[in-house]
């Protein structure tokens, strides 16, 4: 199993790539490619936020309760005062970062049905409706957004599947099949959990953005032009045009 | 695991429950008003911007990536609101005619995209915003 380190450092060059494919195509603006490189980064260390003494927990829930706090004062900044704000930003704060994070520890369980094809899938999904419903973006980014975490977490669960061939033996390790995988079909709390979590998806779809916008942007015949368009200098001229 | 999962449901559910404000479309029937004529003035959402397709071309003239050849086409305005992202307080922020249009633009290499649609909101004769898409959540568009 790959380790923080080398999980942050993979889906840190991965998202580089793919943010400045991104911005080349002019799908996105520069801004908006920063952003994608972050969520991307995000979306691969998501996967081991179910382990309950990993870094990516730690890190997660850190970025989490300081992103609901901001978002607390900004909405409530024009009607609490200070003191209110900074009682109600506080509770907030512990209440995620310490009392969400312990009641989280308590129920995940590693390896479980977090690191999983189709929940990488709602994560994309999920962050594409937050950036629409929450913070009225526009349907394209919304979903570059929730395409970056979807791949960020591919990254991280095809990382924990090479890490689980024991290259020196030649063997597979244990944790094999553990990482990338449709569901779990074991027994019946695990198949009732796999049935779950694919009826989650249609259900979150009918309240995600449109999808027009992005299936031309990135998988289109048209989106393949403009990839192969910004593949070699357009013009003929290296560096100088 | 269920209880994550419930969580996450009833997120989910308190999304998709946020109340969505009832226009109320007020249709001009006093004396004077010609039956039809709701589109002319209304109280509500101002007045039906003029020259609504020579003002979306000059906006974008200067916000596109790659103005030069762009071609435009315009939809009839229709009265439309929209609401602030549930982050800011989920309030109606806007209420005026919003235009439909499709833009095709050059790529950098000299390519035409497919048109692109976006939506234009005006506030009167003065374009407030653009949204790229034919449709955003917090966007209702009442004529349809």
């Amino acid at each position: 199993m790959a380790n923080f380190n080398t999980h942050f450092t993979v889906a840190s060059g991965a998202s580089a790539v793919v943010s400045a494919t991104l911005l080349s195509m002019e799908v996105v603006s520069p801004e908006q490619a920063v952003i994608a490189f972050a969520i991307g980064i995000l979306g691969g260390l998501l996967p081991d936020v179910d382990s309950s003494r990993s870094t990516s927990i730690k890190v997660g829930f850190n970025v989490l309760s300081l992103l609901m706090t901001i978002m607390i004062i900004f909405v409530k900044s024009s009607t609490y005062s200070l003191v209110e704000m900074l009682i109600v930003a506080s509770l907030v704060f512990m209440g995620i970062r310490y009392a969400l994070l312990e009641f989280f520890r308590k129920i995940s369980k590693h390896r479980g049905m977090f690191h999983s094809i189709p929940v990488a899938i709602i994560w994309g999904i999920v962050i594409a409706i937050v950036s629409q419903w929450f913070f009225d973006l526009n349907s394209l980014v919304s979903w570059v957004y929730g395409f970056m975490i979807t791949f960020g977490y591919f990254v991280h669960l095809i990382l924990d599947e090479i890490y689980s061939v024991d290259l020196g033996n030649r063997r597979m390790k244990k944790s094999s099949g553990t990482a990338l995988k449709f569901g779990m079909f074991k027994n019946r709390q695990q198949q009732i959990q796999t049935v779950i979590i694919y009826l989650l998806i249609p259900l979150l779809f009918s309240v995600a953005p449109n999808t027009e916008l992005i299936k031309t942007a990135l998988f289109s015949h048209e989106a393949w032009l403009t990839f192969t368009d910004i593949i070699l200098p357009y013009d003929g001229k290296w560096f100088f045009h | 695991m269920k209880k994550r999962l419930s969580i996450l449901t009833l997120s989910v559910l308190f999304i998709g429950c946020v109340p969505a404000p009832k226009p109320t479309v007020s249709i001009g029937t006093g004396i004077g008003t010609r039956i039809g004529s709701s589109t002319q003035n209304d109280s509500e959402y101002g007045r039906q911007p003029r020259n609504y397709a020579s003002a979306i071309r000059n906006y974008f003239s200067s916000r596109l990536r790659h103005p030069k050849g762009a071609s435009f086409q315009t939809s009839a305005p229709k009265r439309a609101y929209k609401r602030k992202g549930l982050a800011y307080g989920g309030d109606v922020a806007w209420k005026g005619w919003l235009v439909e249009t499709r833009i095709a633009e050059q790529s950098r290499t000299g390519r035409y995209h497919t048109p692109i649609p976006h939506m234009v909101l005006f506030s009167g004769d003065q374009i407030v915003e653009d949204i790229l898409g034919s449709s955003h959540k917090l966007i209702t568009i009442v004529d349809k």
